[in-house]
């Protein structure tokens, strides 16, 4: 399958390009987000999840969304558990993500973020370690 | 074999996003702190070997590609560019010059992002 994937048609090109791209910035965006409130600036990481997390996730999934289409994987019965990987850590992660946003945004209202910093922290590292499963599955694609 | 060595190829290939993503951050002008470009210049040290190493090693894996072939040549020559780049751009940040930092950086950025072209791509592949 990977190999398969290694001569794939030119026409997908552009979707796995915007996909790859929107799943970097958000990897990228969320060490960003760690790396500041892991030194107390909570303002600066509430507003990079804001700007910069939440829109890359949105890239990231419509174009996954664009590439399954063009290659019909959602067609498959049944659907190829890569696939399934996929869907389920982006969108569980999309809820981790908002739930830290909410509470990055609370944190950043009080002048120590306590329990609600810890936890934006813990949200955050949970979303990074399901894209490192999503990456696994992607380049593996297990069936 | 392939499998592996491509999922830590592009496990390395999202560290060299996270270094790009945070020096963004410094040029687009929002504070940072010496931890976190530290962590950023570690994540391009482990992810720049990671790509260059395992991206040989695939290619050398694979009979479909060669080392000779254009778009793996422009592909190193590409590597070459923004680790030159990023190391010219740690440098002046340790000796505290500002002078082109910023220019710098997007050339950079923009050196990965012909990387991820190519990759996507493969053209004459």
């Amino acid at each position: 399958m990977s190999l398969l994937a290694a001569i794939r048609p030119d026409d997908w090109n552009i979707a796995l390009f915007v996909h790859i791209l929107g799943a970097m910035t958000l990897v990228g965006s969320i060490a960003l987000v760690i790396a500041y409130i892991a030194s107390d600036n909570l303002r600066l990481g509430f507003r990079t999840l804001l700007i910069v997390v939440i829109p890359s996730w949105i890239v990231m999934r419509v174009a996954a969304q664009w590439i399954a289409s063009k290659e019909h994987v959602d067609d498959i019965d049944p659907t190829p558990s890569w696939v399934d990987i996929g869907y389920s850590t982006s969108e569980g992660s999309f809820l981790l993500l908002l739930i830290a946003t909410v509470c990055a945004g609370f944190a950043a209202r009080r002048a120590r973020g306590g329990g609600l910093r810890t936890a934006t922290l813990a949200l955050l590292a949970i979303s990074l370690v399901a894209y490192v499963v999503a990456i696994w599955a992607m380049s593996t694609k297990p069936t | 074999m392939y499998d592996t060595l491509l999922f830590l190829h592009l496990i390395a290939a999202f560290l060299l996003a996270v270094t790009v993503v945070m020096y963004s951050a410094v040029a687009l002008g929002a504070a940072t702190t010496g931890r976190a470009m530290f962590v950023a210049d570690r994540c391009w040290d482990v992810g720049g070997l990671g790509t260059i190493v395992l991206g040989v090693w695939l290619v050398l894996n694979l009979d479909q590609y060669d080392i000779t072939d254009g778009w793996i040549i422009g592909a190193i020559v590409l590597w070459f560019v923004a680790t030159g780049l990023g190391q010219t751009v740690q440098r002046r940040l340790a000796a505290g010059e500002t002078t082109a930092i910023a220019t710098l950086h997007w050339l950079r950025t923009l050196t990965v992002l012909g990387l991820l072209v190519l990759m996507v791509w493969k053209p004459g592949a």
